[in-house]
């Protein structure tokens, strides 16, 4: 038992705020914690001052970049007690399981890696426009370009416990100030690793950037003060509708919202897969590893799988031992990266099991356990709960045509995962024109670059830092004053 | 030597049995009486009366069979032994959604016979070319009225109903609400015409449009002169479905992806532009009652802002009071998102001289359905045994205290289904209080819920997209969201 009643600190440009807690949580059986009433600090959250930004122009990108690395080696797991109370709190707001986070926090340090950050800044800004003017001749005049690090909120998701790590990084190379709102499934870790920045550097430019905070989505006595264009120029909101919308009002000339939508994500399959034995265990495991790591809470899980295999009986046979080999995979996982859900959701429990009284045209393998589900579908039709599918629960789907499947990519559609290679191609290329954002080798959905670069079809690191252009006239620029003054042609 | 056994005492059976084929004329039709039974007799009855109808249905309905012998469940010894049999509502748009959209009305057919005692698929649907002809013909040619919904996600849910049902359904809306509690009906409440004023459809297979067919046979006694519709045509299942396709289209971006028949899509602009023309002749066929009928006895089933709109009208121009006293108004919630006037009530009972305006709890699943008391609670007839359902665990909630759950349902009266149903509406009930307005009929509080309103917690941000983040764009884009 914890004798302490768990705390989401306000972590305020250096310092630590703990007093002032009220009750937060609680509503449908969550746990409660404490965080200090957000309108007692509401000052403390914003930056003063736009002119406050020029201590980060102080700092080199390899200054920052030291900075980022040396937090990295003190947020491993077993020195760092902020990080071991954030863990043990964690473990009953977050979605997925102990072991599951465990594996998270642990390798928290390898995001903070120099030269990962240093490739990851290059491939999407280029470190010389952070670092200074980049400059080239244009229309008689020299044009340059820098990016300039903005004043910025991001209402981060608590899906999982990296996205606020991820936040701070692309912040700080930037040269942001950063205002990061936590949600109420991830309260925690944010504020652990900023508390380790105010031990470790309490006036480094990069920390006196950083608040941390959390207020109650929605508040409108706070958000109506704080989401002004005196105090942030860009808003990054992670999630769906509801928590966008408490945004949306607040947008106007001077703020620029960066959306991160809701999404889902789906995998396409050859007919190949159903060849042989052999081939039925390797895209089974394919297919595990792409909707069962981190128990499908992300929205690259994978949901709906489907394979252009036909749907004559003979073939809809051969799906379900796919499905079984699926199955085997999911159970197979390692438990830091798939375990049987913390908790199955009830309302998916009651789909499913309805659905096994239609065994006409489904087959249901496992899920009599709450570990987890694969549904096969003996028609070209998903299971009508197939916005539901949730919990290491996955749907395949046999279908003739490739245009069946690009039917249902669409806008909401994150990852798509592609077997076997034959596919490729095609698959990319109409499938980014049905709204699909970012393609993969089946299998490594979760197992590639990393978030390097564009995410959910926009740069949100270009998207965060103000482009600033300066332009000086040639020596033939005509002036618009003078004899020649008339024929100036003047072209936006 | 054998003896014989004793007879059985099967007095709860019979009593059963009455109230499971028709409880309005076991009980002459008397309100007061059907609200005042004791619990303890109700509970017997309804026990009996689960036992009797799952022994009679497991062979007839062949999702409850499947169920029951998963479950291996024979006999039930208490009411909440029943819960594990309850079919979700979601059974009933179970079926693969292409086979609509293909128009394969015989496996159709084959699908909804496993859910009804009646054989649907004995019909041959073979010229069927949409989903109004295939329900018109099993109407026809079946004991079946099937009652079709569609949600928000845009599939089409099928109730395989019977005449029978909706007969039964509408007799309890004219026993309860007729009627004063605590009085003895009146002659007039149960052999009288009584004018139904519908401002909705003459027809259809969705309950706004079936309900004012019914509320003929029932409150109009099957007198034309005493039916009063303001379309004078059926709600076409056809054009909802294509509406409800067009929207979810809408909100995953495509609005070329709606996957129905060409021939549907082209009766686009019809829906529309009958969608637009609709309420001002609403309007006006309500203001042309309130002339015709004036003084009349009326029952009018509405929604709630309609009322107000013509009631607003009337007492701007001096009008009150037009119908008869004893008329009955039956408001309903209306679209989501739009608010009912602070008002509402004050001005439709004005204007139309009524004390009240009802509103009632139900569903096309079930035939019963719930009068609002005097004391603003909905109060269950006594042949639905009402579950609570833990909304974690699935398991019943004690049947005591203060309790809320997921609504979920044994209809006795069913007679085409099984009737036994999970709803997805979270309900209050007290199970020991004994409600003001003096009926002993259990009672859920006014408040009522979504499953999906309630879930989800507090300011949870997550990256993965869900039904409700999608429903809610839905209600955004289709003008209906704040």
């Amino acid at each position: 038992m914890m004798a302490k009643r768990p705390i989401s600190y306000a972590v305020l440009r250096g310092k630590v705020v703990e007093t002032d807690l009220i009750e937060f949580g609680g509503r449908g059986g969550d746990i409660t914690f404490l965080a200090p009433d957000p309108h007692k600090i509401a000052d403390q959250i914003p930056l003063a001052s736009p002119r406050l930004m020029e201590d980060m122009y102080d700092l080199s990108i390899d200054q920052i970049l030291d900075y980022l690395a040396e937090l990295g080696t003190r947020l491993e797991l077993r020195n760092n007690a902020y990080l071991q109370e954030a863990l043990e709190y964690s473990y009953d707001t977050a979605p997925s399981t102990k072991p599951i986070m465990d594996g998270f926090y642990h390798d928290l340090p390898f995001m903070f890696d120099k030269e990962r950050i240093r490739r990851m800044v290059d491939f999407n800004i280029g470190i010389d426009h952070l670092e200074g003017w980049v400059e080239q001749q244009l229309n008689g005049c020299t044009v340059g370009i820098r990016a300039y690090g903005s004043r910025q909120l991001h209402i981060v998701a608590g899906n999982g416990p990296v996205l606020g790590a991820l936040t701070i990084i692309r912040g700080a190379v930037t040269r942001g100030d950063m205002i990061v709102k936590v949600p109420s499934n991830d309260p925690f870790t944010t504020g652990a690793i900023a508390r380790t920045m105010v031990d470790m550097a309490p006036d480094h430019p990069v920390t006196r950037h950083l608040a941390v905070a959390y207020w109650r989505g929605g508040d409108e006595a706070l958000e109506s003060k704080l989401y002004q264009p005196h105090n942030i120029e860009k808003i990054c909101a992670w999630g769906g509708f509801a928590s966008v919308k408490h945004v949306t009002k607040y947008i106007q000339p001077g703020i620029e919202l960066i959306s991160l939508d809701p999404k889902r994500s789906a995998s396409i399959v050859g007919p190949e897969a159903l060849e042989s034995e052999e081939a039925m265990v390797d895209v089974g495991r394919r297919i595990a590893a792409d909707f069962a790591t981190g128990n499908q809470v992300a929205c690259s899980a994978s949901r709906l799988v489907y394979v252009m295999c036909g749907t004559d009986d003979e073939a809809v046979e051969k799906l379900k031992q796919l499905g079984r080999k699926t199955y085997e995979a999911m159970l197979a996982l390692p438990d830091v990266i798939s375990t049987k859900p913390k908790r199955y959701d009830p309302d998916l429990k009651r789909q499913v099991d309805a659905l096994r009284l239609s065994d006409d045209w489904y087959t249901v393998i496992g899920g009599q356990d709450n570990e987890g589900a694969v549904l096969v579908s003996h028609t070209s039709d998903r299971v009508e709960f197939w916005e539901y599918l949730a919990d290491r629960t996955i749907n395949i789907i046999p279908v003739d045509t490739l245009e069946e499947v690009l039917d249902v990519v669409d806008a909401y559609t994150q990852t798509v995962g592609i077997w076997p290679e034959n596919l490729w191609d095609v698959v990319r290329h109409k499938g980014a024109l049905h709204g699909g954002q970012r393609f993969v080798e089946l299998g490594y959905g979760f197992n590639g670059a990393g978030l390097v670069g564009p995410q959910d079809g926009i740069e949100p690191m270009r998207r965060i830092v103000k482009w600033i252009v300066s332009e000086k006239p040639g020596p033939e620029k005509v002036p618009l004053w003078g004899d020649s003054a008339k024929d100036v042609k003047m072209l936006a | 030597m054998a003896t014989t056994a004793p007879p059985r005492d099967n007095t709860v059976e019979r009593e059963a049995e009455r109230w499971m084929n028709d409880p309005y004329e076991h009980f002459g039709y008397h309100n007061t009486r059907i609200h005042s039974l004791p619990r303890e007799e109700v509970e017997a009855v309804q026990l009996a009366a689960m036992n009797l109808r799952l022994e009679e249905r497991r062979q007839q309905v062949q999702m409850l069979a499947k169920l029951a012998d998963a479950q291996g469940i024979d006999r039930v010894g208490r009411l909440d032994d029943l819960a594990p049999l309850l079919l979700p509502h979601d059974i009933y748009k179970s079926y693969p959604t292409s086979l609509l959209a293909k128009q394969q009305f015989a496996k159709l057919n084959t699908w909804l016979t496993k859910l009804t005692r009646y054989s649907p698929e004995e019909v041959d649907v073979s010229e069927c070319d949409s989903i109004d002809s295939w329900l018109t013909k099993l109407r026809d040619e079946t004991p079946l009225d099937v009652g079709a919904s569609s949600g928000s996600s845009g599939t089409c849910s099928f109730y395989p109903k019977s005449k029978r049902d909706y007969f039964l359904s509408m007799m309890g809306m004219r026993v309860q609400l007729a009627q004063k509690f605590g009085e003895d009906p009146k002659p007039g409440d149960i052999e009288d015409k009584i004018h139904a004023i519908i401002p909705l459809y003459k027809d259809g297979h969705a309950s706004m449009g079936a309900f004012g067919k019914y509320s003929c046979e029932v409150f109009a006694k099957g007198d034309p002169a005493y039916w009063h519709y303001c379309f004078d045509f059926k709600l076409s299942q056809d054009l909802m479905w294509l509406a409800a396709r067009l929207r979810a289209a809408a909100a995953k971006g495509d609005v070329s992806k709606v996957d129905v028949p060409p021939s549907l899509l082209a009766r686009r602009g019809e829906w529309e532009a009958a969608q637009q023309a609709m309420p001002d002749q609403q309007l006006a066929f309500v203001n042309r009652m309130v002339k015709e009928l004036a003084g009349e006895r009326v029952f009018v089933m509405s929604t709630s802002n309609l009322l107000y709109a013509v009631a607003k009208r009337g007492l701007e121009e001096g009008i009150s009071g037009v119908f008869a006293p004893d008329s009955v108004f039956m408001g309903g919630g209306g679209a989501k998102g739009v608010p009912l006037p602070d008002d509402l009530e004050e001005v439709v009972c004005k204007f139309f001289n009524t004390d009240r305006m009802i509103s009632s709890y139900g569903m096309t699943e079930m035939n019963s359905f719930s009068v609002q008391c005097e004391h603003d609670r909905y109060h269950v007839l006594p042949w639905v045994t009402i579950f609570l359902l833990d909304l974690e665990t699935g398991q019943p909630l004690p049947r005591s205290g203060k309790q809320n759950g997921r609504a979920s349902f044994f209809d006795m009266t069913a007679d085409s289904c099984w009737g036994g149903l999970v709803t997805g509406d979270v309900i209050t009930v007290d199970w020991d209080h004994r409600c003001e307005c003096g009926r002993s009929s259990l009672a859920i509080d006014k408040k009522i819920n979504r499953v999906s309103e309630i879930q989800g917690g507090d300011d949870k941000i997550t990256c993965a997209a869900t039904p409700g983040a999608q429903a809610e764009a839905m209600d955004f884009l289709t003008g209906l969201g704040g």
